[in-house]
Order: structure tokens, then C-alpha cells, then sequence
């Protein structure tokens, strides 16, 4: 199916919904779990240092106690490795020392660059706030409390202890780096899954596109099947499915149409061509050629009519054909109907009551050829000596104008179909010259054209023919 | 001049050759560029027998040479034709000639026949279209300067005074409707010439389309009763297959 290949190649250039969606989700789900990692890793964070902190106040707290011994200071000063020993590991740092003379012990297994830090007072009692955080030394985050202590008769020492923090940043690094692997990780997982499922889920409309695909011409008929689908599918296939109800009665009328107008133009090229082929049998007077060629010419009138009329009904744009539309006095058009159909009229005893008031919006040829098909047909069928009445009555939104007459009463079972093309009421009493059954779909053509209504209704012998014409709008 | 003539058709015309003796006979002449053989050959035959002098190319270029090359009263053009179509004969045309231009089109398009009046044509009939029609076109077309109207009419011994709207025949006061005086006065301004049902319908109605009723029909015998059926000379004829005709000749 050619229609097709658009649609497809747009998809094509156009973004897959399943691959947006997944992307959606991976980007979802990294951003989630990416915010939630650095959330835990900032607690992580913040506790740790809290600890690092705690430990090195405890640290003071006891030196301050242990250093009150003058034993221990020898101690010191004797065993300095036993000191080195108890801090444990290469990244603690202990200095303890007089200010303005060399240390008395100097605890540095990593050789660090000592930092000058103000040592809090002895009579200060230490707090978290204290301690200080030196956010890079030899590239690492270093954490250092100094302070200064009442050693009893060595006076005053000042103790500075600190901590590298190689191991703390080394676990946080590693915690860093698994969020970011777990919700990559996630995401890609859920992205793969999401493209799945989506794919999963959009099956129906595959199976949708399959089975409209398959419609065509021949199969118009067919309906797509909304059992199965999901919920939001059912607007889309009930939309569908009531448009092709509407092609497929659009297709049959138009086939009709065309049966029908095919059998119509049977008639008159039958009478042209047999008439002309027995006159032609035998040499025939003058009269009788020219009897033969004005028979001809009323049956070509006939077929140029009918083109004229189908050629009418085929054209349905309707800003060319509203061009001329402007807003009519109804008196004057109903009068003017009065006074063209007088002399048919008057021939067969009807009388004509023509009345109206107010505007009608209309293209003046258009209302006039619709008006006068309904007049034509009302004078042909009306009762002798009856009256016709045409009327035009303003309404809240526009104009009513009915043409009413006397005559048989039409079978309610033939009314819906009055407007069609070549439908007949009767099929032998009205094939005539001068019907050809499509007056009345041209009034229906013209009402559709402006978007008004027509409607026909026969009762008790009164047929009447209504047809609603809009009121002209504020941007018309 | 390559002016082909035809023979002379042998059936009995339907509509009277006029005489070049014969008041308010217009001479004209008329091209007409038709590449359909049919349809050339009974136009040339049906305008040459109302007396025009009438040439036939059939084809594009030649029309155009023939258009160019020597002066017409109106040109009749087709518009679907090979080597050159109607539109660019008209395009040429119109650079250099005004020579008045009625187009025959089968195309019964709106946009088709705004094209050919903005391209300067005059006027334009879609096909078919009945002859009687395309020579009261032509008519209307070479018609020069505006036409004073008549404020009297004289057919015979039928008097028509228009300002007073007042008829009388052999001297016998004429009562008529509206209409009826809005026909007779259509058929005494255009006397001799046959008027389609159409046509009538459209000047006298304002009804321009084809409706299937025999409302010109019903008319003219009301106005025949008035005006022809108490005299000796019949005013008003049928012609047969195309309408009516107004004339003191039969």
C-alpha cells in the first residue's frame, strides 16, 4: 500500500517512543540513585569526621591526665618508640614540647609538614570546634587539635595531634565511586527493561498497524478489533473504526452513483443513437431530418444537463463556490420564485403565496437554483388548484425556508432517502425528460455548502421541504 | 489567407441567413481556433451561414500566426489544443493585439476560467454548449461603444414604448405582465437572432443555470397570446431544438 510508505519512513526519522522512554528511565533512575548516594555519603561523610574528631579530644583529654605525672614525662623522654608504637599507624602525628625550645617528643611516621596551629587554652575544655581541618597537606585532608597542658612541674607543654586522613579518604572515595557504579548500573538495568517492556506494551499497536495495513478497498467492510487492547487504544480504534464506517458508506454511495448514472445516461443515448439509425434506413423528407435532429438535440440537452448537474454535485469546495455569498432579502427571493414560477403555475391552477422577512446569508445563484428545484418539483407534484406556499421565517440563528405544497402524500419509508442521488420515488412515472433525479441532491449539496440543513417531512397531503440557512457570523 | 471554406450544409438551417440588405446586420469576422475536426467544421459552417466571414486554424500556432497577421473582430479560441494551448495563444496574443477573445473550455473549473480572464480573454463558454449561445456571445462581444436604449420599438405594426412600459398592436392597446413585457422587450431588442431557453431565463429571471422546468416555454405562449395570436403575422417562432425567435420573416 502506497499510503503507507509515508507514515512509515516519518516513523522512521521521527524519535521510537520505546527508545525515549527507556532513555527516560535510565536517566530516571541514574539521577535517582545518584541523589540518594551522595545524600548517604554525605552522612558517611559527616560521621566519620565526627569520630576522627572525638577520638582526637580523647587523645588531649588523656594527655592532659597522662602528662600531669612527671614519671611519664621521663618515660617519654626515655622510650619515645614505645609512644610511636601506642599511636599505631603512620598517619597519626603527636607533638609534645615547651614553646620556643625543641620538642620533647615528635611523633611523624609519615614525615608530614608540621602545620602552625594555635594551641586552645589549658583551662579550655575541648570541644569538637576545636579541632582543626586542614583540607590539604601532601594532598590529603589532615585533621589537628593543639593544645596546651599543665605538665605540673614542667609548667605548661603545648601537645599538637593530628591524623592524616589517607584511610578515611580512601573509603570515601570508594563509597563515591559505588554509587555512581550502582546507579549506572541500575540505570542500565532499567533502561533495558523499560525498552522491553515498552516494547512489550506497545504490541497492540503493531498488531493495530498490521490490521489497518490490511484494510483496503476490497475489505473496507473489516473493523479493527478493540478485544485485547489496552484501555488507551479503545478511543483511537473506536475513532478509526467510525471512519471507516463512513469511507465504506461513502464508497458504496459512490459506486451507486456511478451504476446509476451510467443506467441514466442509457436512455437518451438509446433514443439518440435508434432514432438516428432508423431514420438513416431510407431517404426521408426534410422535415423528417430536421424532426429527427431536433428530437437529437433534446436528448443531447438532456445529457449536457445531467453532466452539468453531476459535474455540480463532484464540486464541493466551498469558499470558490461562496464567493458571491451575501446577505439577501427574503421577501425579495421568496417574490422572485413567485414570479418565475408563475406561468407553470397558473398553467395547472396552483397558486403561488410567496412571503418572507429578515436576511438570508446565501450565494444568490446557489439559494435560487435550490429554491427552484423544490418549486419545480412542488408544481409537478402539487394537486390542481391547490396552493404553494414559500416562506422564509427568521429563527434565533439563521432563516427557515419552507416550500409547502398540496399533493400526495409521500411514503414515509422513501423521505430519508429523498436527497440522494437518482433516487425516485416512483421509477416509471418520473423518468421524464425534464427530471433526472438529481435536483434534490443538489439541494442538499447546496444547504451542506453552507453549512445549513435541509429536511422534508409529508403528512396528511402536505408535503414540505424546510431548509435552514446560519446567520451570517461576526468574522464571516 | 488559408480560409477554408466548408460546403454549405445541405440541411435546412435552422436559424435564417441574414441578408446584407437587412437593417442592423452586423459584419463580422470571426477566427476561430478549434483542433477538434468536428467541432471546427460546424463552426465555421454555422457562423459563415449567419453570414459572417469566418477562418479556421486548426491548431495553436497557426491560430496565433493568423490572430497576429491579419485584424478580426473576435477570436474564437479552444483551450485544450496540441503544440500550443489555448493559454499561451491568449499570452502571445495579448501582447500585442486587444482583439476581443471568447474561450471554449470542457474544464468547468472556477480556477480555469479565472485564468483565462486574467490572461485577458473577454469572455468564455464551457463545452457543450449550445450555438445559439456562442453567437449571441459573439454578438455581444464586438458590439462596440455602449448601446443607447431604444425608448421606442417598432416591429411591424407592434409599437413598444420602454419608458412607459405600454404595447400595442395594430393600434389595439397590449396588457403585460412584468415579465411578459421583460421578455418581449428582450426579443424586440434582439430580433432575428435565436435565443436559447437559457439565455431567456437569465435575462429575464436573473436565473442563470439549467433548471429542468418549462418556465420559458409556458411564458412565451402567454406572450404569444397576447401579442401574435390575434394578428395575421406571427412575431414570435420556434426554433426547433434551440428556442425562439423574433422576427417579421417566418
Amino acid at each position: 500500500m502506497n499510503a503507507m510508505t509515508p507514515l512509515r519512513s516519518a516513523s522512521r526519522l521521527s524519535h521510537s517512543l520505546t527508545l525515549r522512554l527507556a532513555l527516560v528511565f535510565a536517566l530516571l533512575a541514574f539521577v535517582s540513585l545518584a541523589l540518594l548516594g551522595v545524600a548517604l555519603y554525605r552522612d558517611l561523610e559527616r560521621e566519620l569526621i565526627h569520630r576522627d574528631d572525638i577520638a582526637l579530644i580523647t587523645r588531649i583529654d588523656q594527655l592532659r591526665t597522662f602528662l600531669n605525672d612527671s614519671n611519664t614525662l621521663d618515660l617519654i623522654k626515655a622510650k619515645p618508640a614505645l609512644f610511636q608504637n601506642m599511636m599505631g599507624n603512620r598517619e597519626a602525628l603527636l607533638t609534645i614540647g615547651t614553646p620556643g625550645q625543641p620538642p620533647l617528643l615528635v611523633v611523624n611516621p609519615g614525615n608530614l609538614t608540621m602545620p602552625v596551629l594555635t594551641p586552645v587554652a589549658m583551662d579550655h575544655r575541648l570541644t569538637l570546634d576545636d579541632v582543626q581541618h586542614l583540607p590539604n597537606v601532601n594532598g590529603v585532608p589532615f585533621s589537628a587539635l593543639a593544645a596546651t597542658i599543665d605538665s605540673g612541674d614542667l609548667g605548661s607543654l603545648q601537645v599538637v595531634t593530628g591524623r592524616l586522613m589517607t584511610e578515611r579518604t580512601a573509603v570515601l572515595a570508594d563509597y563515591r565511586l559505588n554509587v555512581y557504579l550502582f546507579a549506572t548500573v541500575a540505570a542500565i538495568l532499567l533502561a533495558l527493561s523499560g525498552y522491553v517492556l515498552v516494547h512489550r506494551g506497545l504490541l497492540p499497536v503493531r498488531r493495530l498497524a498490521r490490521h489497518t495495513q490490511s484494510i483496503d478497498v476490497g475489505n473496507l467492510n473489516e473493523r479493527l478489533d478493540s478485544q485485547g487492547a489496552p484501555l488507551e487504544l479503545l478511543p483511537m480504534i473506536d475513532a478509526f473504526n467510525a471512519m471507516l464506517d463512513r469511507l465504506d458508506k461513502g464508497f458504496v454511495q459512490l459506486g451507486q452513483v456511478s451504476t446509476d448514472m451510467a443506467h441514466e445516461l442509457r436512455t437518451p443515448i438509446n433514443n439518440l443513437l435508434g432514432e438516428t439509425q432508423v431514420a438513416l434506413q431510407q431517404n426521408r423528407s426534410t422535415d423528417a431530418y430536421q424532426q429527427l435532429l431536433a428530437s437529437n438535440v433534446e436528448e443531447l440537452e438532456r445529457l449536457a444537463r445531467m453532466l452539468d448537474n453531476m459535474l455540480f454535485l463532484a464540486r464541493t469546495d466551498p469558499r470558490s463556490a461562496l464567493r458571491q455569498r451575501q446577505e439577501l432579502d427574503a421577501a425579495d427571493e421568496m417574490q422572485r420564485m413567485a414570479d418565475y414560477f408563475e406561468g407553470p403555475a397558473t398553467d395547472v391552477g396552483i397558486s403561488i403565496n410567496a412571503q418572507g422577512s429578515g436576511l438570508i446569508w446565501a450565494e444568490p445563484m446557489l439559494l435560487r437554483r435550490a429554491l427552484a428545484n423544490l418549486c419545480a418539483n412542488a408544481i409537478k407534484y402539487g394537486a390542481p388548484h391547490s396552493e404553494l406556499c414559500i416562506h422564509a421565517n427568521p429563527t434565533a440563528d439563521g432563516i427557515q425556508v419552507q416550500v409547502r405544497n398540496h399533493g400526495q402524500t409521500i411514503p414515509a419509508q422513501h423521505l430519508p432517502r429523498l436527497f440522494e442521488r437518482f433516487y425516485r420515488v416512483d421509477e416509471s412515472r418520473e423518468r421524464s425528460a425534464q427530471s433526472n433525479g438529481l435536483g434534490l441532491s443538489i439541494v442538499a449539496t447546496i444547504m451542506q455548502l453552507h453549512n445549513g440543513a435541509c429536511h422534508v417531512s409529508s403528512a396528511d397531503g402536505i408535503t414540505c421541504f424546510e431548509l435552514f440557512f446560519p446567520a451570517r457570523q461576526q468574522h464571516e | 489567407m488559408p480560409a477554408i471554406t466548408a460546403d454549405r450544409a445541405t440541411l435546412a438551417p435552422l436559424m435564417r441567413p441574414r441578408s446584407p440588405t437587412e437593417p442592423g446586420r452586423v459584419s463580422m469576422n470571426i477566427l476561430v481556433v478549434e483542433d477538434e475536426p468536428k467541432a471546427g467544421n460546424y463552426l465555421l459552417n454555422g457562423l459563415q451561414e449567419l453570414g459572417y466571414t469566418v477562418n479556421l486554424a486548426r491548431d495553436g500556432v497557426d491560430g496565433l500566426h493568423l490572430a497576429l497577421e491579419h485584424d478580426f473582430d473576435v477570436i474564437v479560441l479552444d483551450v485544450m489544443m496540441p503544440k500550443m494551448d489555448g493559454w499561451e495563444v491568449l499570452r502571445r496574443l495579448r501582447k500585442e493585439a486587444d482583439t476581443p477573445v471568447l474561450f471554449l473550455t470542457a474544464r468547468d473549473d472556477i480556477a480555469d476560467r479565472i485564468k483565462g480572464l486574467e490572461l485577458g480573454a473577454d469572455d468564455y463558454l464551457i463545452k457543450p454548449f449550445s450555438f445559439a449561445e456562442l453567437v449571441a456571445r459573439l454578438r455581444t462581444l464586438t458590439r462596440r461603444g455602449p448601446t443607447r436604449e431604444d425608448e421606442h420599438l417598432h416591429v411591424d405594426d407592434l409599437q413598444i414604448d420602454v419608458l412607459k412600459r405600454r404595447v400595442s398592436r395594430a393600434g389595439n392597446r397590449i396588457t403585460l405582465t412584468n415579465k411578459e413585457f421583460a421578455l418581449l422587450h428582450l426579443f424586440a431588442t434582439h430580433q432575428g437572432e435565436v435565443l436559447s431557453r437559457s439565455m431567456i431565463a437569465s435575462r429575464v429571471w436573473d436565473m442563470n443555470f439549467d433548471s429542468d422546468t418549462n418556465v420559458v416555454d409556458v411564458a412565451v405562449r402567454r406572450l404569444r397570446l397576447k401579442i401574435d395570436d390575434p394578428f395575421q403575422l406571427k412575431l414570435i417562432h420556434s426554433v426547433r431544438g434551440i428556442g425562439y425567435r423574433f422576427d417579421t420573416q417566418p
